[in-house]
């Protein structure tokens, strides 16, 4: 007598509806990732939403508002430091990579700011108060692209506004800042 | 007769739903995600806009409100991802000498971000 062995398996409607539902879960997931790539192209990168760089729009900002005097963004800064190979010249100049501002501080004392951004993805704010550096911050992290420019508005011509652009060169920030009034 | 048990239709069919439950779950949260992500990038980009026509239109006197453009003046390249958009600033009198500057950015048709001014008749220029 032979013995036939049943040897049981998939029907190929089994496998096909397996592959449907699998496939159905694959195509989901391919189109939102697809989705979230095109977001990323398409929006340039939310730096505002960066500590670091929020904390530096913070700082520009109340430097600027509380920019002091008739003319509170001076055209040339020199930096002297003391160091024990003897004293340091730096000379700041303002620039699209360079904002020198007097600024008023809660003392009611001024201070000279200088930020730099020549270095790129990084910001340096020095403060100096009487000609000596009172404080040295740095941010990393940044865009690669910091521009400082003027905007004019009417009756106020020195307001600042600070533009930064993205690694593909998309806007990112645009930023005006422009000193309180002080009549 | 080796018995060869396996799993019941209803163990099989409950540990489907679960299972789908689970994925449909995960795709729900991954769609949520980038639609919470494309919503704040797009206000980042709106309130910069914002905050930019804001410092113009709080140095414009008092008696000039009237007279400023509808839409916006300063610069709204920044507003670009978000094309097709409408800008629009609307001054209104709230009681004598108080008025209300509303900004605002509309777009892709639903979407819209504002921000409101009150200017105060102190008398003097430039002021907040």
């Amino acid at each position: 007598m032979v013995k036939v062995r049943r040897e049981r398996g998939y029907t190929l409607i089994e496998v096909i509806f397996s592959l449907a539902i699998f496939g159905f879960f694959l195509f989901t997931l391919t189109a939102l990732m697809t989705e979230m790539r095109l977001l990323e192209r398409h929006y340039p990168i939310d730096y505002m939403r960066h500590p670091q760089v929020i904390a530096l729009m913070s700082r520009m900002r109340k430097d600027v508002v509380d920019a002091f005097g008739s003319s509170p963004y001076p055209a040339v800064f020199v930096e002297r430091t003391m160091t024990p190979d003897g004293p340091v010249v730096t000379e700041h100049r303002q620039s699209s990579k360079t904002l020198i501002i007097t600024s008023v501080q809660t003392t009611g004392f001024t201070q000279t700011i200088v930020w730099d951004f020549s270095t790129p993805g990084e910001a340096r704010r020095k403060a100096f108060s009487v000609g000596s550096l009172v404080s040295n911050w740095v941010a990393r992290g940044l865009p690669a692209e910091f521009t400082i420019n003027t905007f004019e508005i009417e009756d106020r011509p020195y307001s600042v506004r600070l533009i930064a652009k993205d690694r593909r060169g998309r806007l990112a920030i645009d930023q005006i800042f422009q000193p309180r009034s002080h009549e | 007769m080796r018995s060869q048990r396996g799993f019941s239709l209803i163990e099989l069919l409950f540990a489907l739903l679960i299972l789908t439950l689970v994925i449909l779950t995960t795709l729900a949260m991954f769609a949520e995600r980038n639609r919470r992500l494309q919503q704040a990038s797009e206000l980042i980009l709106a309130y910069q806009a914002l905050a930019n026509e804001s410092e113009v239109v709080r140095r414009v006197g008092y008696g000039q409100l009237e007279l400023i453009d509808d839409d916006f003046s300063t610069d709204t390249t920044i507003l670009r991802p978000l094309a097709p958009f409408a800008t629009a600033v609307d001054v209104t009198v709230v009681r004598p000498g108080v008025k209300s500057v509303t900004l605002s950015i509309k777009w892709r048709a639903d979407k819209e971000a504002k921000l409101s001014l009150f200017r105060v008749d102190t008398g003097g220029t430039n002021l907040w």
